[in-house]
Parts: structure tokens; C-alpha cells; sequence
């Protein structure tokens, strides 16, 4: 399979009083296009940040982050934006749910922001929330819902633009043990048969068996556990 | 264009947050409140005299003016047969006071119901049908007035009607009540019609009329007409009058505008302070929105449309409190209007779209202007920093020299504007560009002052004075506005009361001056300085005769026409005694009141201003009954009575150019010893039969002063209301602050902070907020002071007066601060007593 992400040599430090914090050290790794990887490190060893390079939240202090043919930290601002909305899927560890928008339209709105037509992106959207068991529950706002239910919404949310590539950071972090099943369950399922890739940041040793693979951050370089 | 369900994210949050955005409503409704009410105070007394104008002068092109004396009826006579006079109409117009009408002022005009008809609808479109109309020409003593009028005072046909007009009491029967249709009632209001002969007779004009108002045939010249007239006359446009008025009128609501302004950017800072609040508090979801591709410019927009929204609420609130505080606005208007411009009777407040519009975009641009920086704020987020809490804080502060610096830029280029120009608008813009500039700066003093409070105020309250210096310090994006808003209001409030106490100190001291006789008699008249009542020439001979009565002065005021329009000339028979009665300007002559005698005039000092006069080697071209005379100018006084301004000339002189004998008021020096009650009751003897009132000296200056607190009545209101916003600004911007510090505080309390510690701790920083708005106020509030004593009033109006700086305002001005600061804490320290720790604990 061709490798859809590629990490080339990436360094990211951070100033940090007089000596900077090395989080990255040339590190290198490639993901395939349908592959579920799952990263693991220590507290502070730069999961999350690795997750945020990828989206083009942040930007490496050396090397390149590769999606596909695209050096994602050479595109300007507006172009990084709108690689996320076309070809990314985020899930977050507290949901991120708009608290002033209905289950529906939280689904719905990367699809409206992409400029898709409403009557498409709705039925979508209402398939999207059949699959992870909400259909009923369309039109509560996120703070009637269980967290795992809010989690569930938000994997709709991922999917909806149908994006070659999910990013979760953390997705079970803020659930219980049933409700984490359920949503990797959901996870797994959902990418693995549409042929998405998962790039996942977990601490968590049961999420992380799901994965095709598992790197783990050790002193700055991306290795696979021993 | 907003996606939908993004317009929806927003919108939903006002209705989520409803304190916020009561708030935010609040901080609009309250700034287009004030404006409106100003705005419509001004529209009604400008639209009133309008319609008042139009009633008196009707369809006329041109009128035929005299002098003090008035017009002849050979005049008229002579007009009527002019081959260029389409029509003309004798007109005696007097201003009377009428006990009947409940004391007030009212317009007498005597008119020909004959000649009315192409004029004035007065009669009924000149119908003579109604009953009583025609018994004008046959009842001596006959009048006509409006059916509002009459039926405000319960009169009706046949009922008596008690009239003082200058030293003259009469006594006249109602005719007949003009019904008009309601929009043109107001326009009648205050208006009693006489026949013009009668007039005469009662008013004692003999065969003088007060104008002839013509319609002249198209292409007919006014200036061939008044070279027939005779050396005293003149031909003028019908309109000169009221606008000479009604420009008179133009620097007051131009500084009751200004003011009113000042209240809606008090409630900016309101505005700004929330939105920015609901930034803060809301960038998890901002952030989440850019993850999912909203684009920084919908972010942007996002906040500009809710902006909006509550702004458009708070406009519509506006508008509808700026229409209640409007009916009591135009009584405070109207007052000082009659007080000391012209009567004028305000029937109804109606809010136009000449004044709601105004309000309402006034309203949503400052709402707008207030939302861009929080917006830019929000849409120039990184995504990623969007999802770490306190960025803003750290940014606000790497903002504030640079705000600073803006802020002194804006208060230079507000010093320069004020050097370089010398109109009145730009004096307030300038006025306001120092006060937003020094505004934007205090953030900066804010952060800049708490840090160096936290070790004395350590010493003073333990850790939680060092933790309360500290925050103010920390979140000075959120304490540096408030203290910003409290600020500006205070300043301005500090400011807008030593001008007032400068200009009282100034005009006591000018009465102290000028009126130093023991009594004053003179004829009561509505109607402020344009009235010049005329008493009985024979009168002051006859007082100065009196067992008791040292010496009289006696002046005559009147109104006259001269080569910079119709102007307030006094005659005054001082001679040397006036020397001493005013101060003179540098440069008039040394001995101004013996050039008096010689034949020169002195003028005051907002005349010259106003016609830009040297104080030495000026002349003024008057029209006199012996044709247009120009008068050398020997000084310049300083006056405070009327803004108009004033050209004074000897009684001799006034005699020589002038038929008219009558005197306005006469004053009486009581010999030494004499009781001054029982001189008074003499005085009144000697003029049984007469409508005059004797006043003592104290009593003329405790009405004087009267008159003047009036005056500035209204900016009392503006005042309280910017501090009632600045108020709210220190409120929200604590609301905020514990918001954001709900774990911290919370914290706090796990570790043993008690509620009576945690109150102590947000009085601690409300309290070093209020101070520190109070102190920095104080030296702005004295700059603003210096700027309307020494620019603004003397470009508005050409009075110069000293700047007193009074320690009890400054104190006061500290108290009203600490006061607002500390009260605006009791709410948000209630509401955090009842939160539950434990919940707050866990918050994110």
C-alpha cells in the first residue's frame, strides 16, 4: 500500500526558559493509506504533538510532514484549513461538541462549511448517526447526551465529509471502560470498512490492540515497541 | 455569506448566555437611549419654533422692519399701493406673561383680518363665519387663541383673559378658540390674536406697528422698496428673523449633542468587554469550528453578526428609552431655551426618522466598532491555540504598549487638532480623540500600577492583598477595560462639573460686578434676553424723586438691524458712574466708558468673538431711525448674559439716533440708612397701575443663579447615566474575572479561603480597580476641564472664565469611583458564595 502519511526527518522543539524542550528528534515514520496506527508514549513525550503536525496545527522546527504528495508544513494557512475540512476527520478526547448546536447540525456543519449541498450532507448526516446509534436523539443539544454518546456524535462529525484520513487524540481518555468499547468498536469499524486511515494517540493498552500497528514516542524518535 | 448552522452557533449563544447578552443590549440600549433623548429635545424645540415661525410669519416673502420704535402705518399704507406688493399685512407683536395661562410666556399678535387672508390660516383659513371672529374688529378689548390653549387653562368664549405686556396689565374677553387640525395645533400653542388696532391701543404703539409682512411679485427688488420707505426702514427676507434665532440655539445643541455622545462611548467599552468575554470563554469552540474549516473570516463575521443581533435588540430598546427619557429631556431643553434664547411651547415629542435613524446606526456602528477587536482577536487564532486556555491573556498584555502608543498618537493628534483649528466640531473631536487616546493607555497604567501595588498592598492585607494586586495585573484584559470605561466616565464627570464650577465662579463674580444697585425695577416678560420690554419713559424721573432714592441708572434693551444681522443693543445713561460696573478686555480703551459719552459703543465679549471685533479700532454699521450709522467701538466688556452678545452706547446717543424714549429697567441706589423694604414699597406705589416688578438686589442674583444651575440641569442626568454605564462596564468585566477563575478560586476555597475572605479578596481588587480609575481620572478629568473652559466655551460661545480647580470635586470624583467599583462587586460576589466548590473544582 502506498504510504498516505510520512513523517521526513521531523525535530519540533519548544522554547522553554533558557533551554528549549526537544519533543522530536529527526524522527521518521510512514502510515498507509488504510492502515489503523496507534501511538503510545509517556505523558509529555509528544503525542499530541505529532497528531498536531499532521493536521497542520502546528508546524515542525525541521523536516517535512508529508498527506499523500503534500508537505502539509509548506501550505499557507488558508490552504492547511482547508486540507483539514476536505481531508481530515478529528476526534478528540472531550468531544468538542458546538454546545449551541443540535446533534443534527453538529454533523452537519463541516459538510456546510465545505459548501455541500444541505439536503445531501443531511441525509448523510442521518445515515451517519443511524450507524453510530443516535438517529433518534438528531435534534437534542450535545449537553442532554452521555459522554459516549457525545463521542458518537463526534465520530459522525469525523466522517461526514468522508475523509480519506481520521485523527483521534485520545477518544476514550474522557469515557468509562462500556462507553470506550463502544466507541472504539465504532471507530474501528467505521474506518477499517471504508478503507480510512486511523492515526490514533491513546494511553490506553486494550485501544491500542485494535491497531495494525502501534508506534511509540521513545527520547524523541518514533520506534516500534519491543 | 455564514453557512446556516454556523449563523446558528452564534445566535443560539445569545439566547445560552442571557446575561451576557443582556449586557451587551444593555450597553447599546443605554448609549442610543441618551443619544435619542438629546437628539429628539433638540428636533422638537427646533421643529416647534419652526412651526411657531411659520404661524407668526405664514406665507410672507419679505417683512418691513423699523427700529426699536417699530414701523409706521403711513408705511403700510404706502406698501399697499406698491406696484411690486402683491399683499401686505400690519403686524403688533409683543411677548406678554399671562396669569390666566397659568404664567407663562405667550406671543400677542395684533393682525387685520382683513389682510390676514393671503397670509396666515389663523382665522379658519380666514373664514370670519365662526362665531366671535368677527366681533374683532368691534370689541375693544377682543381676543382669539388656540383651542389647546384655552382648553389647557379651561377657558372658553366669553371668559376673561389677564395679560401683563411690558409695564401694561390688560384685560381682555376671549372671542372665539382656533380649531386646527392636530398636527398644526403646536404651531398655534401659545399664540393669542388681537385685532391690530387694538393691539396698538392696548400696548400703547400709538400708530406704530412692529413689522408689515409683504408678498412681493416675483423679480420685485426688497431694496427699491426700502429705498421708498424712508431712512429707518428696512425690506428683509420673512425667514432672517428665525434664523437669527434659531442660530442662537445651534452652540447649545451642539454641546448637549457632544455630551450625549459621551454616554453611548462609555457604553463601547460595555460592549466591548463582553464580547470579548464571550470570545475568551467560548475559544474551545471557536477553535473546533477552524479544525472543522471555518475559514478566519467566517470566525470573524461570526462575531460581527452577533454583535449585531444584540445590538440590534439594544437599538430597538434604545430607542424606545431614549423616547421616554426624551419627554423629560425636552422640558429641560424647552426651560433653558425660554430661560435664555426665545418662548417657545414644545406641543408634542414625536420620534422622527431624523432621529431614530440617526440613534440607530449611531447605535450599531458603535456596537460594531466595539465587536472588531474581539473579532479580529478570535479569527486570527490558531486553531491550535484556540484549544489552550489563557492565550489571551498573554496576547492582551504583548498588546498593550502597542495600544498605548496608539493612545498617545491619538491624544497628540487630538492636542494637534485643537492647535490647528478653531471651529467647535473639531474641538470635540478633538476633545474625544484625548480621551480614547488616554483610554487606550490605561491598560498599560493599569498592569503597570497593580504590579507595583501587590507588595504594599501585601503588607496591608497579607497574601490576599499581594493575590489581588496580582490579578488585576494578570487579567488586565479584562480589568485594564473596565478601569478604562470607569475612566473615561469619571474624567469626563470630573471635567464637565469643574467647567460648570469655573463658569458659576465666574458669573458670581460678574454679578457681584455688575449688579450693585439696591433695587431693580423692571417689566416681567417671557421670553429670556431676546424680550425688550418697554416701561413708561416718564417712570425713573419719577422714582428718582422718591425720599430715600440716592441716584437711578436705567437701561433700555433692544433689537435692532446692523450690518452682521439683527443684534442686542443696550442704552445705558452711566456715563462715568459705569466705570468699574465691568471688566474690560486687554486692549480697549483706557478709559472705555468716556468714549460712551463721546458716541462709541462697547460691545461684550461674545460679540466681538462672534464677529470677530478687536477690542480697539472696530466699528459697527447700525441700522438707526436716522438711516445706518457706523459706530466706533471703544472695548470689549466681559458679559455672561446672553451668548448673542451685547452692544452697549450712552442713553444720549441712543437718543440722537433713536424716537424710541421708553427704558427696560431702571435701578435704585437707596440713600445710605434707608430701608430698603419700605423703599421698596414706595416704588411699587409710584407705580400703581403698571405690571412691574421690584426686586431687590440679593433676590435678582439668587434668580440669576437660578436661572444658571438650570442651565446645566440636564447635564447632571448625562452624567449620572455615563456613570451608571461605567458602572455596569466594572460589573461585567467582574463577572468575567470570576468566570475565568472558577477553578482557581475554588481552589482557594479547598483550601480554607472562608466566604468572608473571599469577599474581602473581591472587594481587594474592585476596590484597587476603583482607585486606580479615580486617580488616573483626576489629572484627565482637569485636562478636559481646561479644554472646555479655555477652548470649547469660548468657541462656542466667546466667554472666557477662569479654570478653578476645586479639591471637593477631585474627592468626589474618587469617591464616585471607588463607590461604582466596589458596588458593582456585590452581585458577582453573591453569585460565586453560592456556587458549589466541588463543581467548580472539576471545571475545565
Amino acid at each position: 500500500m502506498p504510504a498516505l502519511i510520512r513523517f521526513d526527518r521531523v525535530s519540533k522543539t519548544y522554547p522553554e526558559g533558557d533551554a528549549p524542550r526537544v519533543v522530536l528528534r529527526e524522527a521518521s515514520a510512514e502510515v498507509a493509506a488504510g492502515e489503523i496506527v496507534a501511538i503510545r508514549g509517556r505523558s509529555g513525550s509528544g503525542k499530541s504533538t505529532l497528531l498536531n503536525l499532521v493536521a497542520g496545527l502546528d508546524s515542525p522546527t525541521s523536516g517535512d510532514v508529508w498527506l499523500g504528495d503534500v508537505a502539509v508544513n509548506r501550505l499557507s494557512p488558508r490552504e492547511r484549513t482547508l486540507l483539514r475540512r476536505d481531508r481530515m476527520g478529528f476526534v478528540f478526547q472531550f468531544f468538542n461538541l458546538i454546545p449551541t448546536l443540535r446533534v443534527l447540525e453538529n454533523v452537519v456543519l463541516p459538510a456546510e462549511l465545505a459548501g455541500r449541498g444541505p439536503r445531501a450532507a443531511r441525509e448523510r448526516a442521518l445515515a451517519l448517526l443511524d450507524r453510530v446509534g443516535l438517529a433518534s436523539r438528531a435534534d437534542a443539544f450535545p449537553d442532554r447526551l452521555s459522554g459516549g454518546e457525545q463521542q458518537r456524535v463526534a465520530l459522525a462529525r469525523a466522517l461526514v465529509m468522508d475523509p480519506p484520513l481520521v485523527l483521534a487524540d485520545e477518544p476514550t481518555g474522557n469515557l468509562d471502560d462500556h462507553a470506550g468499547e463502544v466507541v472504539m468498536q465504532l471507530l474501528d469499524e467505521m474506518t477499517r470498512a471504508a478503507g480510512k486511515t486511523l492515526l490514533l494517540v491513546t494511553h490506553s493498552r486494550e485501544v491500542a490492540a485494535r491497531a495494525d500497528r502501534v508506534l511509540t514516542i521513545e527520547d524523541g524518535h518514533l520506534v516500534a515497541p519491543r | 455569506m455564514l453557512p446556516r448552522t454556523l449563523l446558528a452557533t452564534g445566535l443560539r449563544d445569545l439566547l445560552r448566555r442571557p446575561l451576557h447578552t443582556a449586557l451587551l443590549v444593555l450597553g447599546v440600549a443605554l448609549g442610543v437611549a441618551v443619544v435619542v433623548a438629546i437628539d429628539l429635545a433638540g428636533d422638537s424645540a427646533r421643529r416647534a419654533f419652526a412651526r411657531s415661525a411659520d404661524a407668526v410669519v405664514g406665507r410672507a416673502t419679505h417683512v418691513v422692519l423699523g427700529g426699536p420704535s417699530g414701523v409706521p402705518v403711513a408705511a403700510y399704507r404706502d406698501l399697499r399701493r406698491h406696484e411690486s406688493v402683491q399683499a401686505a399685512a400690519p403686524v403688533v407683536e409683543a411677548t406678554a406673561v399671562s396669569d390666566t395661562l397659568g404664567r407663562s410666556a405667550v406671543r400677542l399678535l395684533g393682525v387685520d383680518p382683513i389682510a390676514e387672508g393671503p397670509f396666515r390660516d389663523h382665522l379658519g383659513g380666514g373664514s370670519l363665519r365662526a362665531p366671535g371672529f368677527g366681533r374683532l374688529f368691534t370689541e375693544p378689548r377682543g381676543a382669539v387663541l388656540s383651542a389647546t390653549l384655552a382648553r389647557r387653562h379651561g377657558l372658553g368664549p366669553g371668559d376673561a383673559l389677564s395679560l401683563r405686556v411690558d409695564d401694561r396689565r390688560l384685560e381682555l374677553r376671549v372671542l372665539g378658540l382656533i380649531e386646527t387640525a392636530p398636527d398644526r395645533a403646536a404651531a398655534l400653542d401659545g399664540l393669542v390674536l388681537l385685532d391690530v388696532g387694538v393691539a396698538q391701543e392696548l400696548l400703547g404703539r400709538g400708530d406704530r406697528l412692529t413689522r408689515i409682512d409683504l408678498i412681493l411679485a416675483p423679480g420685485a427688488s426688497p431694496a427699491a422698496i426700502a429705498a421708498g420707505l424712508g431712512p429707518g426702514l428696512r425690506v428683509a427676507p420673512a425667514s432672517e428673523q428665525a434664523e437669527t434665532a434659531i442660530q442662537l440655539t445651534e452652540a447649545f445643541h451642539l454641546n448637549l449633542g457632544a455630551l450625549s455622545l459621551l454616554a453611548l462611548v462609555v457604553g463601547m467599552f460595555l460592549i466591548y468587554n463582553t464580547i470579548t468575554f464571550s470570545v475568551v470563554q467560548r475559544r474551545a469552540v471557536f477553535g473546533t469550528l477552524r479544525l472543522l474549516g471555518a475559514t478566519p473570516r467566517q470566525v470573524f463575521a461570526l462575531i460581527l453578526v452577533e454583535a449585531a443581533a444584540a445590538a440590534a435588540v439594544g437599538t430597538l430598546a434604545g430607542e424606545a428609552l431614549g423616547y421616554v427619557l426624551g419627554q423629560g429631556a425636552v422640558r429641560l431643553v424647552t426651560r433653558t431655551i425660554n430661560d435664555l434664547y426665545f418662548v417657545l411651547a414644545v406641543g408634542d415629542v414625536p420620534l422622527t426618522a431624523g432621529v431614530a435613524l440617526p440613534g440607530a446606526l449611531l447605535g450599531l456602528g458603535a456596537a460594531l466598532l466595539a465587536a472588531l477587536p474581539p473579532a479580529l482577536e478570535a479569527s486570527r487564532v490558531e486553531p491550535i491555540a484556540a484549544l489552550r486556555p489563557s492565550t489571551y491573556e498573554s496576547h492582551a498584555r504583548r498588546l498593550l504598549p502597542r495600544l498605548a502608543s496608539a493612545g498617545a498618537l491619538l491624544a497628540l493628534g487630538g492636542g494637534a487638532l485643537l492647535a490647528v483649528t478653531d471651529g467647535v466640531p473639531a474641538a470635540f473631536g478633538a476633545l474625544f480623540a484625548i480621551v480614547l487616546g488616554v483610554a487606550l493607555a490605561v491598560p498599560l497604567l493599569t498592569a503597570t500600577f497593580a504590579a507595583r501595588a501587590a507588595a504594599p498592598m501585601g503588607r496591608v492585607a497579607g497574601a490576599l492583598g499581594r493575590i489581588a494586586a496580582r490579578t488585576v495585573e494578570r487579567s488586565v484584559g479584562r480589568t485594564g477595560v473596565a478601569v478604562a470605561a470607569l475612566t473615561t466616565a469619571v474624567s469626563v464627570t470630573v471635567g464637565v462639573s469643574l467647567m460648570i464650577a469655573s463658569f458659576r465662579a465666574t458669573v458670581v463674580n460678574w454679578l457681584e460686578l455688575t449688579i450693585r444697585a439696591d433695587l431693580y425695577v423692571g417689566a416681567p416678560s417671557g421670553g429670556g434676553v431676546r424680550a425688550t420690554p418697554a416701561i413708561d419713559p416718564q417712570l425713573p424721573a419719577r422714582l428718582a424723586a422718591l425720599p430715600g432714592v440716592e441716584a437711578i441708572e436705567t437701561i433700555r434693551r433692544v433689537r435692532i438691524a446692523s450690518e452682521v444681522g439683527e443684534i442686542a443693543l443696550g442704552a445705558s445713561d452711566l456715563g462715568a458712574a459705569g466705570a468699574g460696573l465691568y471688566r474690560f478686555a486687554a486692549g480697549s480703551d483706557p478709559d472705555p466708558w468716556a468714549r460712551v459719552e463721546q458716541g462709541a459703543l462697547i460691545v461684550s465679549e461674545p460679540f466681538a468673538h462672534r464677529h470677530r471685533l478687536a477690542p480697539r479700532g472696530a466699528s459697527v454699521l447700525l441700522q438707526t431711525d436716522r438711516g445706518r450709522v457706523r459706530f466706533p467701538v471703544a472695548g470689549v466688556f466681559y458679559d455672561y448674559s446672553t451668548e448673542e452678545g451685547l452692544v452697549l452706547m450712552g442713553r444720549a446717543t441712543y437718543e440722537r439716533h433713536f424716537e424710541d424714549r421708553a427704558v427696560s429697567s431702571i435701578a435704585l441706589h437707596a440713600a445710605p440708612g434707608v430701608d430698603l423694604d419700605a423703599l421698596a414699597s414706595q416704588v411699587r406705589e409710584a407705580a400703581t397701575g403698571r405690571a412691574l416688578l421690584v426686586t431687590d438686589n440679593r433676590s435678582l442674583k439668587r434668580e440669576a443663579m437660578r436661572v444658571f444651575d438650570r442651565t446645566f440641569a440636564v447635564t447632571h442626568a448625562l452624567r449620572l447615566l455615563a456613570v451608571v454605564v461605567a458602572f455596569v462596564g466594572v460589573w461585567s468585566a467582574l463577572m468575567a474575572l470570576h468566570a475565568e477563575r472558577t477553578r482557581e478560586l475554588a481552589t482557594l476555597q479547598a483550601l480554607g479561603l472562608t466566604p468572608g475572605l473571599l469577599r474581602r479578596l473581591g472587594l481587594l481588587e474592585s476596590g484597587l480597580m476603583g482607585a486606580l480609575a479615580g486617580l488616573l481620572s483626576l489629572p484627565l478629568g482637569a485636562l478636559l476641564a481646561a479644554i472646555l473652559v479655555d477652548v470649547i466655551n469660548v468657541r462656542s460661545f466667546g466667554w472666557t472664565m477662569e479654570l478653578r480647580l476645586e479639591p471637593g470635586l477631585f474627592v468626589q470624583a474618587l469617591a464616585v469611583s471607588l463607590a461604582a467599583s466596589l458596588l458593582a462587586t456585590v452581585y458577582p460576589l453573591w453569585r460565586l458564595s453560592r456556587r458549589e466548590v466541588a463543581a467548580a473544582l472539576r471545571q475545565e
